[in-house]
């Protein structure tokens, strides 16, 4: 079953490229290069120095600013959602900046800092951020009654509940939102390099637009569906693993 | 036993209003539970008994009155008691194992590792799941869940243990299985037992006393003694005269009340 589900998914994603291809030949656009020709220059792009040059840097913006996010908005969330006054207090506050795009921090942060790899970091981490913190918070607020009175009836002390009581309840709100945040920061990172920068994924996509080298620009497109891609599938291995109890759990209700 | 004469817990004339609704929950409880018995706390549906068993373990503060266990003024959860929820699916923490959720209540003791396996490993025989230590909780039963947070419970070792309907959620079979299993450990290790139920026959089958609490605001109505001696059988004490004799005056006790109108709102919130 699960073997003819992925077949059926390969088989979905040949016939695209198919079609793809078959329509790009008769079209004969040079703005929709045919498969096969952005393919072939993939693999002379990407398969070269120029990934170290133009991808690993927008990787490294992208972890630094993401781990940034993952660590501020995880702690702070599960503070915030711990603590209820706390959380009825800061929730207006932040149901108003979670509404700004983060893409309109961008001037913000060149206005600030100027264009360098600080401002990328900056906006991927702001952006990356609320979603986390969001959704750590109501993870933490969600928390059961019951778990919180058995620590107290047990003795812990309330910063030992929070580490082993409330945080451990709290993952799978932790997890949408590093998940949310993620896809955010992926986003963030090509448009803060389409802005400001002299390498990157989002520089050299816009790079080759504006020279006309149109496959190049594809093949960049392609390498970040596959990046995105990856990246999605380490995650969501991860966090299997890491909520196995909260799967399991879900998958036999009692 | 030593010191029968005092009680191990003493709830004198407990009070709880809801500070946010205003309702009087309990009003005036008085009761007494000795060391090494087995006290049921009855009273028909709503009457505040989980409202109860929080604020005798300190859960919840009382209004007016006050909760003495050996002695000492009870206001905040203190050692020697532990409270054992309905709700096990709740109370028990998905993420740790078996073993992981019996540990849980050590953190605060520091004992050695070989100390902390052997209370581990005594807390999970005693209530049969030894071979279940690597299990997640919700791969068990619904009563073996239970037995689990009742091995949490007894691996902290508590002098008194209150069961918030504990039984409450499993089916019938199990239910007889548990109240022996709460019955032989209150035999061997001399624990305490306060168990709060709407089931009339199992505080009978289960008790040496039963308090029968009115509707909200709730009272104590009666205390009644169940003189039906030790040990207890599922089928030999239920089909005991006096038993059935014990469970039709509880009937009564707590129909009645129920048919009682129940009082006007502006005299219950006062």
């Amino acid at each position: 079953m699960k073997q003819r589900r992925a077949a059926l998914g390969l088989a979905t994603v040949a016939a695209l490229l198919v079609a793809w291809e078959v329509l790009a030949r008769a079209a004969h656009s040079i703005y929709v290069p045919p498969v096969t020709t952005i393919a072939a220059t993939f693999a002379h792009e990407w398969f070269s120095p120029q990934f170290v040059q133009q991808a690993v840097p927008s990787l490294i913006r992208m972890f630094c600013g993401y781990l940034l996010a993952a660590a501020l908005g995880v702690g702070i969330g599960v503070l915030i959602g711990a603590y209820r006054p706390l959380c009825r207090t800061v929730d207006p506050v932040l149901q108003f900046l979670r509404a700004i795009p983060p893409t309109a921090l961008i001037p913000v942060g060149i206005l600030l800092i100027g264009i360098g790899d600080a401002m990328k970091i900056l906006v991927i981490a702001l952006g990356a951020f609320w979603p986390i913190l969001v959704n750590a918070a109501d993870g933490a607020r969600g928390v059961d009654r019951e778990r919180l009175d058995t620590a107290r009836i047990f003795g812990l002390s309330p910063l030992a509940t929070l580490l082993t009581v409330t945080f451990p309840s709290a993952l799978p709100g932790v997890f949408a939102g590093l998940r949310t945040g993620l896809s955010i920061a992926f986003i963030m990172i090509v448009v803060s390099e389409m802005i400001g920068s002299t390498d990157g994924l989002g520089y050299t996509i816009l790079q080759d637009q504006r020279t006309f080298a149109i496959p190049e620009m594809y093949s960049g497109i392609a390498l970040l569906a596959l990046l995105g891609y990856t990246l999605n599938a380490g995650f969501v291995a991860l966090e299997r693993r890491v909520l196995a109890w909260h799967h399991g759990q879900s998958a036999r209700p009692t | 036993m030593n010191g029968t004469r005092t009680p191990l817990l003493d709830v004198a004339g407990l009070r709880k209003v809801y500070r946010s609704s205003g309702t009087l929950a309990l009003d005036k409880i008085t009761l007494d539970v000795r060391r090494g018995e087995f006290v049921s706390i009855v009273g028909p549906s709503g009457c505040g008994k989980t409202t109860l068993l929080k604020t005798i373990c300190g859960l919840l503060h009382p209004s007016a009155g006050s909760v003495t266990l050996n002695g000492a003024r009870v206001t905040t959860p203190p050692p020697e008691m532990v409270l054992v929820f309905q709700d096990y699916a709740r109370s028990l923490f998905p993420w740790l194992t078996v073993a992981g959720n019996v540990a849980f209540p050590l953190r605060k003791k520091r004992l050695a590792p070989d100390a902390r396996a052997r209370v581990i490993d005594d807390a999970l025989d005693a209530v049969g799941l030894s071979t279940f230590a690597k299990h997640y909780p919700w791969q068990l039963s619904g009563g073996m869940q239970q037995r689990v947070a009742i091995a949490r419970a007894i691996a902290f070792r508590p002098e008194i243990l209150l069961l918030d309907e504990p039984f409450a959620s499993v089916d019938a079979l199990t239910r007889a299985d548990l109240e022996d299993l709460t019955l032989r450990l209150r035999a061997e290790l001399g624990i305490t037992m306060l168990l709060v139920t709407h089931d009339i026959d199992e505080a009978v089958y289960l008790s040496d006393r039963v308090f029968v609490l009115s509707t909200p605001p709730s009272h104590v109505v009666r205390e009644v003694a169940i003189p039906l001696g030790q040990p207890r059988d599922q089928e030999r004490t239920r089909s005991d005269a006096r038993f059935l004799a014990l469970r039709n005056e509880l009937h009564h006790l707590i129909g009645r009340r129920r048919e009682s109108p129940a009082p006007p709102l502006a005299e219950a919130v006062r």
